[in-house]
């Protein structure tokens, strides 16, 4: 973990007492019937937000077939990672939003989502082709985006968290210089 | 076929189901089909790649028409939702040009996966190996498409799955091509 990671404690602080809280509330979450992953969703200030767990053959398998090696595949495979959905279905304006922002507490301790940046750098350390890098770097969920009306992206996202972990995320985005907020808890990473 | 180029194209499609599985876990939200304008006066940045084919296109040669560009990729869920409904629209209006651009993928990998579409794309699929063009274009996420207006300049822009046949939107691009 970066130091400049660990710093996004404070801001995320100064971000959360200053937000639109949650509303809406989380909906209770859903389990596919075939693979076992499940899904948790919440819709708040018309914006729509999802995490499936993508389990851990799944992401072997993706990354596998993308050119990577076993040893990197089995990393990230096992960092908690969920197919991700935001989307603007109603929200007062432009949806603008930054990964950075967003929090994830576990254990008491809070931070944002291991940075996309991050991953491209332990990739390249340990060698991996240029078109495995591009191959990981376009399936992540934006690290930031805006988002018109109807807009939306899937993507995936890794916690950084063992196998198993449970969390609570708080995703932020601005709509006109406002920040909003959305909840999900006791989410679990995929084992 | 060639028997090397047909087991090629069998490992490959193996491999796309297993790198579709993910999604399939994931219940796939509704795709709409809603276009944002771009402010005017926006001109549309370069794009020069060549197809599957190795043919070269040129966005500067196809001034005077209305072009739809789409970045995407075949392991990407909501491009493969989507991408049927781009060949119906390039259908539905035939002066307006469809040209999607894959990101990261060989010849071989795309081919096999628009083999596998209904109705399969007619129109020109072109790579981008490096995401150069993805960047230019200052792509954040797949799938992104714009529609670039006779002028040359951005008409508009959707980020995400959309469905391009959908009779709205089919008009939108109808009257910006000035046809009624």
């Amino acid at each position: 973990m970066t130091a400049a990671y660990r710093l996004f404690a404070l801001p995320l602080a100064v971000c959360a007492s200053l937000a639109q809280p949650a509303v809406g509330a989380q909906t209770p979450h859903g389990i596919d019937a075939d693979t076992g992953a499940q899904t948790w969703k919440a819709h708040s200030h018309g914006v729509a937000l999802s995490l499936t767990q993508i389990l851990p053959d799944q992401a072997r398998a993706f990354y596998l077939n993308r050119g990577f090696s076993a040893e990197a595949a089995e990393t990230y495979a096992t960092a908690c990672v969920f197919m991700t959905v935001l989307r603007n279905d109603a929200a007062p304006g432009t949806v603008g939003f930054r990964l950075a922002d967003w929090s994830l507490t576990a254990a008491g301790n809070a931070r944002p989502p291991r940075p996309v940046d991050d991953w491209l750098a332990e990739w390249r350390r340990r060698g991996l082709s240029e078109t495995a890098v591009i191959a990981f770097r376009w399936a992540q969920f934006p690290p930031e985006q805006e988002y018109e009306p109807g807009d939306w992206n899937q993507g995936m996202l890794s916690a950084g968290l063992p196998p198993g972990s449970t969390f609570d995320l708080t995703a932020r985005w601005q709509v006109a210089g406002k920040t909003y907020e959305g909840e999900l808890s006791d989410v679990h990473c995929p084992r | 076929m060639s028997i090397v180029r047909a087991k090629s194209l069998f490992f490959v499609l193996a491999g796309l189901w297993l790198v579709a599985a993910p999604a399939v876990a994931a219940e796939l939200p509704p795709l709409t089909h809603v276009l944002t304008a771009v402010p005017t006066g926006r001109p549309a940045p370069a794009l020069k790649l060549t197809d599957l084919d190795g043919k070269l296109h040129d966005l500067a040669a196809l001034k005077g028409k209305v072009v739809v560009v789409n970045f995407w990729a075949t392991w990407c869920p909501p491009c493969r939702r989507e991408m049927p409904s781009l060949e119906r629209l390039r259908r539905a209006l035939p002066d307006v040009v469809v040209m999607a651009v894959d990101v990261g993928e060989d010849d071989d990998t795309v081919f096999a996966f628009t083999g596998t579409l209904n109705p399969a794309p007619e129109f020109p699929l072109l790579l981008d190996l490096n995401s150069a063009a993805m960047q230019a274009w200052k792509v954040k996420g797949l799938p992104s498409t714009f529609v670039i207006a006779p002028d040359g300049n951005l008409a508009y822009r959707a980020v995400g799955g959309r469905e391009f046949d959908n009779p709205e939107l089919i008009d939108q691009l109808r009257r910006l091509a000035g046809k009624k």
